[in-house]
């Protein structure tokens, strides 16, 4: 996706209080539509969020209005946020996903409901299923700080910004088979988890 | 529903494409209902981009962003028609996003009647995919057919045998466009398809994913 954004460099992950304050916040405008703990929410991510939609090829005025619009929603459907599943960051980049994959959807058909689909699993998820979505997080986590920075990048121009393989070959200029296998590496370091036999 | 932690038929390539939302359309709902009916969860890929996301260096938002996300709270949800109860009530228990999808292309153009027991939801979505449900009555069958593209089907409900194999829900078949098949419905009940095909054009960009459904 082309365009002339030139996004800054990416800073910090948050610490572990940090995520588990934020976690607290979403809790407090899902029980009782607590604008206060709304607005700090609002001050962290919805100028992460546009930045993430201008990475995208999104101009500045459309960043702008699809990020309030992404904050909205993170306050109509805070209910369904559980924070045994994911992170505050996890769940909020899955709201502005998806409403990147809607606008994909039906790009060619501007009519449809704009309202986006939360794609969290329906059901009741098994005990194990929670105690691995947070290990997840964490271990995510700290195979990107442990990680080299370079490495860091190509996971995230190929999870988050969603290059292809044949895209950041070249957007960095590598070849395609050295893109493919450091991918292949840094994913696995991620992988790695408690019960695998 | 057997749980595992990973899709095995997916490469890289395909859990990027999905996690940060850039997959195919069509080719995106077909992996995620079969994920959700298979018990697949594939959290990394979006802990990745959950991270990323909260590392981002902010852009600068307008002085009143706040203030106008607030009264876009304030005034409430835009009033939208009452959602139809579905056509086929037995399809309400489906993943949430098909059933979604389903809705609206029911609200926007319904069923269309594809011969006698058979009919056909397009799910409308743009993109070089066409995603379709299709509908068996029981006992009937799809004339034997083949495609011009890759075709991946999956029964999410139901049960149906095509010539090759038996699928029940979570199943999926997927033929490149020489292969002819029948899906016929077992005479227990009506059964619905997922059936994305790609007119042998837009799959390219997960070609290795559909190398391994392929098992070539």
């Amino acid at each position: 996706m082309a365009s002339g954004n030139t996004p800054r460099p990416p800073g910090e992950m948050l610490g572990e209080a940090e995520r588990r304050r934020f976690a607290d916040l979403l809790a407090m405008v899902a029980e009782r539509q607590d604008r206060a703990a709304y607005s700090e929410l609002f001050a962290y991510y919805a100028p992460r969020v546009k930045s993430y939609l201008m990475r995208l090829g999104a101009d500045n005025a459309q960043a702008e209005e699809i990020a309030q619009d992404v904050m909205v929603t993170v306050w109509r459907k805070a209910a369904l946020f559980d924070r045994n599943q994911a992170s505050v960051s996890t769940w909020i980049f899955r709201v502005a996903r998806n409403r990147r994959i809607d606008v994909f959807r039906r790009a060619k058909r501007p009519d449809l409901d704009p309202e986006e689909t939360m794609l969290l699993p329906s059901g009741v998820e098994a005990p194990d299923a929670r105690v691995e979505s947070m290990e997840t997080e964490a271990r995510v986590r700290a195979a990107m700080k442990d990680l080299p920075e370079e490495q860091v990048n190509l996971l995230r121009l190929a999870f988050y910004e969603g290059l292809s393989h044949s895209e950041i070959a070249g957007k960095l200029d590598l070849p395609l088979g050295t893109v493919k296998s450091r991918i292949r590496l840094a994913f696995a370091k991620m992988k790695a988890r408690l019960g695998d036999e | 529903m057997i749980k595992v932690a990973t899709a095995p038929f997916m490469d890289d390539a395909t859990r990027a494409a999905l996690a940060s939302g850039r997959a195919e359309p069509g080719l995106g709902l077909f992996l995620d209902v079969l994920m959700e009916m298979r018990g697949i969860s594939e959290w990394e890929g979006e802990a990745i981009a959950g991270a990323a996301l909260e590392a981002e260096a902010p852009a600068t938002m307008k002085p009143d962003a706040l203030a106008m996300a607030l009264a876009a709270i304030d005034r409430g949800p835009a009033q939208k028609p009452a959602a139809k109860a579905m056509a086929y009530p037995e399809l309400a228990g489906l993943p949430i996003v098909l059933r979604d999808a389903i809705q609206s292309a029911e609200a926007k153009r319904g069923w269309s009647y594809s011969g006698p027991g058979i009919k056909r939801l397009d799910l409308g979505f743009a993109g070089g995919a066409k995603a379709e449900i299709i509908r068996l009555e029981a006992g009937t069958a799809v004339p034997w057919h083949s495609h011009k593209g890759q075709e991946l089907t999956l029964c999410v409900h139901g049960e149906f045998s095509d010539g090759h194999a038996t699928y029940g829900p979570g199943d999926f078949s997927a033929f490149d466009g020489a292969v002819r098949h029948q899906p016929r419905a077992h005479d227990t009940g009506p059964a619905y398809a997922l059936a994305v095909t790609d007119a042998g054009l837009r799959f390219e960009g997960l070609l290795g994913a559909l190398q391994k459904l392929f098992g070539q």
